[in-house]
């Protein structure tokens, strides 16, 4: 009977192991796999032992349709222009799935409604969003088929509408859907699961979403113009041959920041442009167009302040004489 | 879901040493129920179907029914079913049977048994680490039969 009974140990032990490559995974026995279940028993019987094999039962694990979506960014994401807001999309079922990607930026409470500009799968999956790398898809596109337990990025790149207030906030809903189906829990969609059995919809309904928030974050700029006279007898009399000198401080405001500035500015009647009289932050600038701020002619001044943020000011000033 | 029923009766026959000598007089039948908890009026109740469906987390009743189908009593009858690695067995049948966590070579009562953790040190044994379990009947009369049976759930 020993002798038997160790034999057969052997022969289930390598039974079993032929199982082995279904790894149990947390989202479960991977679809498609082979449950076999098999007795055996020994016995006596008069001076002989026996041993006996049942039937082998067999039943095919289906597909678990189930999705996770994560936003991954921590706090809202300042919005100037454009920003990139990231999620990731986990598939927490048992099978092999691709999942359509949906993004919407009306959710209900928004501050503003953030203009969709592009949608990016993380295909080098280093979780920065690379253009001309990342695969792009349209909205309601597909992320490619995810083993199960498997996950993948997506970044959704956005742009501030014209008129946004500054500190004004607002969400983007992404929305991942199993391609297969989504539906009630236990739907189920016959043939259609990894290894041929059925693909039956899990505890998420196979449909889930996640929001990203953003900040608005722009910048308006005012600008405030004064002058100073003086005159050729050292007064301030605004007679002819007296030199106005026209102050023009521009302030940004906002938590954004303003970019491209230009202060521009004709020269008024009656005046002459002293030439190469422009200052930016009190530094002479040429009148040429060189490698200075200023371009300036008897027509009037161009200045490039280029970016600048809000809470910040420059002062420019340039000098006529009154005909 | 295809159910496949394949019958290893014969290829035991062929191959065992014992079988040469003498037909075996009692036969094994396995099944597989999947059990499923329905509410019918407010009240719960399992019931038993034939597995369509199974996905994780589903409950599997596996039994197997022994017959002696011979003249004579048999006796010291033990049966022995390794557990398929994608289910594991469920609290209740975990804590009642003779189970093994070693791969068959020691059995006992699961709250007596331990098993070793990555770090090689030993700790209680879990209803997941059952590898095999054990049943014992004394003996069957002629013409006598049973069932055994354990629950699992699949991974």
């Amino acid at each position: 009977m020993t002798n038997h009974c160790t034999k057969f140990m052997i022969a289930s032990v390598a039974a079993s192991a032929a199982l082995g490559a279904s790894q149990a995974q947390a989202a479960g026995v991977t679809a498609g796999t082979l449950i076999q279940n098999t007795a055996s028993a020994s016995y006596g019987s008069g001076s002989s032992t026996t041993t006996v094999n049942s039937n082998t039962v067999s039943i095919r694990v289906d597909e678990l349709l189930d999705v996770a979506v994560t936003s991954l960014n921590a706090a809202a994401v300042p919005l100037a222009s454009t920003a990139v807001l990231t999620y990731r999309i986990d598939n927490t079922g048992n099978g092999s799935e691709a999942f359509s990607i949906n993004v919407s930026p009306t959710v209900s409470g928004n501050g503003f409604d953030a203009t969709v500009q592009t949608i990016a799968i993380d295909s080098n999956d280093n979780g920065t969003y690379e253009p001309g790398v990342d695969t792009v898809i349209a909205n309601g596109g597909s992320t490619p088929a995810l083993a199960a337990d498997a996950s993948t990025r997506v970044f959704v790149v956005v742009a501030q509408p014209s008129g946004t207030a500054d500190g004004a906030a607002s969400q983007v809903r992404v929305t991942a859907q199993a391609l297969t189906g989504a539906g009630t829990p236990g739907t189920s969609f016959a043939g259609q699961g990894q290894g041929g059995g059925d693909a039956v919809v899990g505890a998420t309904t196979a449909n889930a979403n996640a929001l990203g928030s953003l900040i608005a974050s722009s910048a308006s700029v005012a600008l405030v113009k004064s002058y100073v006279v003086v005159d050729p007898f050292g007064g301030a009399k605004p007679v002819p041959g007296a030199v106005v000198t026209f102050t023009i401080a521009a302030t940004a405001s906002g938590s954004g920041m303003v970019n491209d500035l230009h202060v521009i500015d004709a020269i008024p009647t009656g005046t002459t442009y002293v030439a190469n009289s422009v200052t930016l932050e009190g530094a002479s600038q040429t009148d040429a167009t060189d490698g200075d701020a200023a371009i300036a002619s008897s027509s009037g001044i161009d200045v490039t302040i280029g970016a600048l943020a809000g809470g910040t000011s420059r002062s420019v000033t340039f000098k006529t004489t009154i005909n | 879901m295809i159910r496949i029923i394949s019958t290893l009766l014969a290829f035991a026959l062929a191959t065992s040493p014992a079988m040469a000598q003498q037909t075996p007089s009692v036969v094994l039948e396995g099944d597989v129920k999947l059990e499923k908890t329905v509410e019918a009026s407010g009240a719960k109740k399992t019931v038993l179907e034939d597995p369509k469906v199974v996905v994780p987390g589903d409950k599997l009743l596996f039994s197997t029914r022994y017959a002696n189908k011979g003249s004579q009593s048999v006796d010291n009858f033990v049966v022995t079913n390794p557990v398929p690695q994608a289910v594991r067995v469920a609290d209740d049948s975990a804590s009642a049977l003779q189970v093994s966590v070693d791969g068959g070579k020691a059995y006992g009562l699961l709250a007596s048994l331990t098993v070793k953790d990555a770090a090689g040190a030993a700790r209680a044994a879990r209803a997941e680490d059952i590898t095999h379990i054990r049943w014992t009947v004394p003996a069957i009369a002629p013409g006598g039969s049973g069932t055994v049976e354990y629950h699992a759930i699949v991974r």
